[in-house]
């Protein structure tokens, strides 16, 4: 069989950097594969495949050493145009690859790049578009579409230059949880039904996990595993399970020896938790609101929503995109005014943007911290030990000189957290904080989440990652179309939840994982006696 | 919609706008390219303030430091480098002056609003391909440049700022700027990835004009004709003393453009209409 990806002992460094991105990596990629690249934030996923197309080192400079062969073209003697005639590269982030104002002639523009006959343009690019469920979304603006709409409009404008690989980089990163699935399942279509080989870099590996040919697994530039998903299953219980399906990390953790990857697998082995209604424990109110309305022009955001959040409480607000629920997160804590309703509740109250960069306004890490206190007119010395306390307390004490940019992903995302804890909030409402993580940090952020609720702090976490309110939240609010569905416990409406339920809650009846593996070692033990 | 018949119309009230001199002819092209914003997609109320606080601006300003007019109508204390004597002519002057900026400024935004700007872009790809693109770069980053000037705005006003003062609403511009410029990165790196900058590149074939956008292009082409006509005829004077505006060519020339610009009102919601 022929390759459509070869890698032989590469080696990348970027401009400027410390070490290298890429470190030996030598990987053969064969035709109709799908193969699932996993690995920490900053283990060279994003780098890989952009080696694969040729953009490092001729987009990005710097060195790279060893051999590339994508479809046959070695990068080195061909540019990433003409790699692209062959390879296609769906990036990140759905909002900054589209080129075109309107989704046909956003399609179009891959296809005008190759030189295509005009004739054949847009019959093709209506065919790409229909081929991933986006036909009616043709003649729409891209800039208006959801991050879904959009990312299947980028994999149309890809699969419509006709190339026989597909490369994803964190496709499913900024969708809900529905858009996520429907986009694996139509990557996994792609792949099953046209043969189109697909090199799959992932996070939210739950649905995908089992369906690959292969899992590739990176750690600081190298590949450290390379076989199938029962085997990979089998190495990372070992070394990283946080990279594992949900449901296969509860067995890990229950030192299980059958790793199932999907949740019928697990229901096959062991028996979901019976479900109990459980009460939260009281706490009082942060912020109450009630009946509360807000339209932007013409579209209703909210629409009589009414909830209590809590102080001392991880709260997950979850619900599918155009739900309301940044609204919501905004409104209560009075960085927007409601149209109608109440909103009671005083005290100082802090919103954690999901975007961290948002929150890099100056230049060093410890003025970051400082500037909110500055805005407060906190007088210097007690601003300066605040800031010193909360740099320790987010472990940022040795970056305090640093510029904020220069930091890594998860760096950033606990500054913009400090910059906001430092006025002591006592609501905090965290947007998304889980775009783009990986496993580790978001058990890291689960944690830290935690703590802060443990220090008398409201946490309100806005996901769309609903194994992360799993794991990090004991109070849920779920929204749909302006209104809040359901105010309760998390193990009964993400355990229990039908449409909202987590992984380990499908498969066990469990919310979080530690839950999960207790369930299945009671099980265990039960068996053996 | 096609930019041909929009541009048409839209650059007949631009050109009536600046260079007719009959204040009814001017106020006329101003409120032709109004009807033609009203009749384009939203959002329409950003060109609408712009233009008119621009305009009320000019015609606030214009009498302090015009010093023409032979009709003075008040005069005020002496001020270094103000005139204070405000004449009749200099106030017409500056209702003139503002007409012409709403009128340029509306007949542009109608334009952005009503024009399909991919069919912009690719007619200005063929002959200044770099040019288009770095228009196409552009076009795309506005909306995400508004949208991280939104992110930093409220994840500052969060923090406690007070950003309706200059000082920290400006130290944003900064980090705005750095955001603006990964963004580009990232947009040029999707680009590359996409094939741009390889072989020759071909492009889509334009559908023909529709019914719509037939009767606009007729509208925008006698609207030429008429301010193309009017303008070396329209010879009115504002100083030293104002003439007389109710000359046949200027009454003429308004009541045509007028004319024009409501049926290009109705033809551009025609055009919206889903077919």
């Amino acid at each position: 069989m022929s390759h459509a990806l070869r890698m032989h002992d590469v080696r990348y460094r970027y401009p400027d950097a410390a070490r290298p991105a890429l470190d030996g990596v030598s990987l053969d990629v064969e035709q109709g594969e799908l193969v699932l690249v996993l690995g920490e934030s900053g283990s060279g996923k994003s780098t890989l495949l952009r080696a694969a197309l040729g953009l490092v080192p001729s987009f990005h400079g710097g060195e790279l050493a060893g051999r590339v062969v994508s479809e046959g073209l070695d990068t080195r003697e061909h540019s990433p145009a003409q790699v692209a005639r062959h390879v296609g590269l769906v990036f990140q982030d759905p909002e900054s690859q589209l080129v075109m104002r309107r989704a046909d002639h956003e399609v179009a523009f891959g296809l005008e790049n190759l030189g295509c006959d005009p004739r054949e343009i847009l019959p093709r690019a209506e065919q790409a578009l229909t081929a991933v469920a986006a036909g009616h979304l043709a003649e729409r603006e891209t800039g208006r579409l959801s991050g879904g709409e959009q990312q299947r409009v980028a994999i149309a404008s890809v699969l419509a230059m006709g190339q026989s690989t597909l490369l994803l980089d964190e496709p499913t990163s900024q969708l809900d949880p529905i858009a996520a699935e429907e986009l694996l399942a139509l990557v996994t279509r792609i792949n099953r039904d046209r043969g189109i080989t697909v090199v799959l870099a992932e996070h939210r590996t739950s649905r995908i996990f089992a369906e690959a040919d292969r899992v590739v697994v990176m750690e600081a530039g190298r590949i450290v595993f390379d076989g199938s998903p029962a085997e990979a299953a089998a190495h990372l219980a070992g070394s990283a399970p946080w990279l594992l399906p949900p449901v296969t990390q509860a067995f890990v953790a229950a030192h299980r020896p059958e790793l199932p990857l999907t949740v019928r697998d697990a229901r096959r082995l062991a028996a979901p938790a019976s479900a109990s209604r459980r009460e939260l424990p009281a706490a009082a109110t942060v912020v109450g609101l009630t009946s509360v309305t807000k339209r932007y022009g013409e579209i209703p955001a909210l629409r009589g929503a009414t909830t209590a959040l809590r102080a001392g409480t991880v709260t997950a607000l979850v619900g599918p995109n155009g739900a309301g629920k940044s609204t919501l997160a905004r409104i209560a804590t009075g960085l927007e005014p409601p149209d109608g309703g109440r909103v009671e509740g005083d005290g100082v109250r802090g919103y954690v943007s999901q975007n961290p960069a948002h929150h890099a306004v100056r230049e060093r890490v410890d003025d970051e911290v400082a500037y909110a206190l500055e805005n407060l007119g906190v007088a210097a010395p007690e601003r300066a030990r605040r800031v010193a306390a909360e740099l320790s307390r987010f472990g940022l004490e040795e970056l305090a000189s640093r510029h904020p940019r220069d930091l890594s992903s998860g760096e950033r995302q606990r500054l913009a957290i400090a910059s906001v804890t430092v006025m002591r909030p006592q609501l905090l409402v965290l947007d998304e904080p889980t775009r783009g993580m990986d496993g580790l940090r978001k058990l890291a952020l689960a944690e830290l989440v935690g703590r802060l609720a443990g220090d008398g702090c409201g946490v309100v976490v806005v996901t769309h990652d609903i194994d992360f309110a799993a794991e990090a939240a004991e109070a849920v609010t779920t929204m749909a179309r302006g209104r809040v569905l359901a105010d309760g416990c998390s193990v009964d409406l993400l355990a229990h939840g039908g449409f909202f339920a987590c992984q380990v809650g499908l498969a066990l009846g469990c919310a979080t994982i530690a839950e999960a593996g207790a369930l299945l070692r009671t099980e265990t033990e039960r068996a053996g006696v | 919609m096609s930019p041909l018949p929009v541009g048409l119309l839209c650059a007949a009230l631009l050109a009536g706008s600046v260079a007719l001199s009959n204040p009814f002819a001017i106020a006329a092209c101003a409120a032709a390219a109004g009807a033609l914003l009203w009749a384009s997609p939203p959002p329409r109320a950003m060109y609408v303030w712009f233009a008119a606080t621009s305009a009320l601006l000019v015609f606030l300003v214009n009498p302090f430091v015009s010093v023409q007019g032979l009709t003075p109508i008040w005069s005020g204390p002496q001020i270094p480098l103000l005139d204070t004597e405000i004449t009749q002519e200099e106030l017409v002057f500056g209702i003139a002056a503002g007409l012409r900026l709403i009128g340029s400024a509306m007949a542009v935004a109608a334009f952005v609003r009503l024009a399909d700007g991919d069919r912009v872009l690719a007619a200005l790809a063929r002959v200044a391909p770099r040019s288009a693109m770095i228009a196409a770069l552009a076009s795309r980053l506005l909306p995400t440049l508004e949208q991280d000037a939104t992110g930093l705005a409220m994840a500052s006003r969060s923090r406690a700022a007070q950003l309706h003062r200059r000082r920290p609403a400006a130290a944003l511009a900064a980090p705005l700027v750095g955001l603006s410029l990964e963004r580009s990165l990232m947009l040029a790196e999707a680009m590359e990835a996409r094939g741009y900058g390889g072989a020759v590149r071909t492009r889509t074939p334009q559908p023909g004009l529709n019914a719509p956008e037939r009767v606009l292009t007729a509208i925008g082409i006698v609207t030429c004709a008429v301010v193309a006509t009017a303008i070396p005829l329209d010879h009115y004077r504002y100083y030293d003393l104002l003439g007389d505006p109710f000359t046949t060519v200027g009454l003429a020339t308004a009541a045509l453009v007028g004319l024009a610009g409501a049926a290009g009102a109705v033809a551009g919601r025609w055009a919206r209409r889903p077919r």
